[in-house]
């Protein structure tokens, strides 16, 4: 990501350390959460990602942000200094899930699904009446 | 821990360069943090079972990287995927080890929130677990 996004400011977010930081000035999908198994590994937890498009995205501290080939279909951004998680990134695609929780707040968002149910662990309680999807919202 | 002592749990991270045996019992309790800090690093709540730092042995496979996010306070993560997978103080006899790490979560439940004054308004706080502001009051 290069080139400067235009337009008015919708979002900002940076990683813990603040050393990635960007902005979104376009349109902020609501949030997703993923109980899929990459996810839990790799957050801990079920991920919880907003979406915009890179075209709305201005990036800070690019050099210290590393990308992760986590399948043939997406790769995984995170900070290198203190290993927050900052992006999800589909192949071929224009948009990128961004971690809702780097953004500073308000969001003005809400949680709206929860994907990928069908492979959270016994732990994960899912009770709180979202939509919920066995897999990923395109199958 | 002694080597000898048994290997009740293991986890990893998402590449599988850092990897732990945990040579005894994991705290059964699963506390969920809500605080901006957890919510940045991990990308959601955090959500940690606990064991003393003696029983947990961390292979990192030079890819373990700690980040100090308050003083004394340490996020253990791999740098080659950026998983985060620990959370400990120099004052504090334990690691937090992310839950989602572990290989089996069996036998293991969500407890109780923290932190939940600094949740996210992205999100509501389900259930009746009990939920505290702040931290937790010192556990009895």
């Amino acid at each position: 990501m290069a080139e400067p996004a235009s337009g008015s400011i919708r979002a900002r977010g940076r990683c813990l350390c603040g050393a990635v930081s960007f902005t979104v000035s376009g349109p902020l999908r609501d949030v997703v959460v993923c109980h899929c198994g990459q996810c839990q590994r790799n957050h801990g937890g079920p991920g919880n990602y907003t979406s915009a498009a890179w075209s709305d995205i201005a990036l800070s501290g690019e050099d210290r942000l590393r990308w992760f080939q986590s399948s043939a279909k997406a790769r995984r951004g995170f900070c290198a200094e203190c290993g927050s998680s900052l992006f999800w990134e589909p192949a071929g695609e224009a948009r990128v899930s961004i971690n809702v929780g780097t953004l500073e707040g308000p969001t003005g968002l809400k949680t709206v699904r929860r994907i990928y149910v069908a492979e959270k662990p016994d732990w994960d309680e899912v009770y709180d009446g979202l939509e919920t999807l066995p897999g990923s919202m395109r199958s | 821990m002694s080597a000898n002592d048994p290997v009740l749990a293991r986890g990893r991270c998402l590449c599988g360069a850092v990897t732990y045996a945990v040579h005894g019992k994991l705290r059964e309790q699963l506390s969920v943090c809500h605080c901006h800090m957890c919510r940045r690093q991990h990308g959601g709540p955090g959500i940690y079972t606990s064991a003393p730092k003696a029983d947990v042995e961390i292979d990192g496979g030079g890819a373990l990287r700690w980040y100090e996010s308050s003083p004394g306070i340490k996020r253990g993560f791999c740098a080659a995927c950026g998983s985060s997978l620990f959370w400990t103080a120099d004052n504090y006899a334990n690691i937090d080890i992310a839950l989602g790490s572990l290989d089996s979560a069996a036998g293991l439940a969500l407890s109780h929130h923290i932190f939940v004054a600094h949740k996210g308004d992205y999100y509501e706080i389900a259930g009746d677990l009990p939920k505290y502001p702040d931290n937790r009051p010192e556990a009895t």
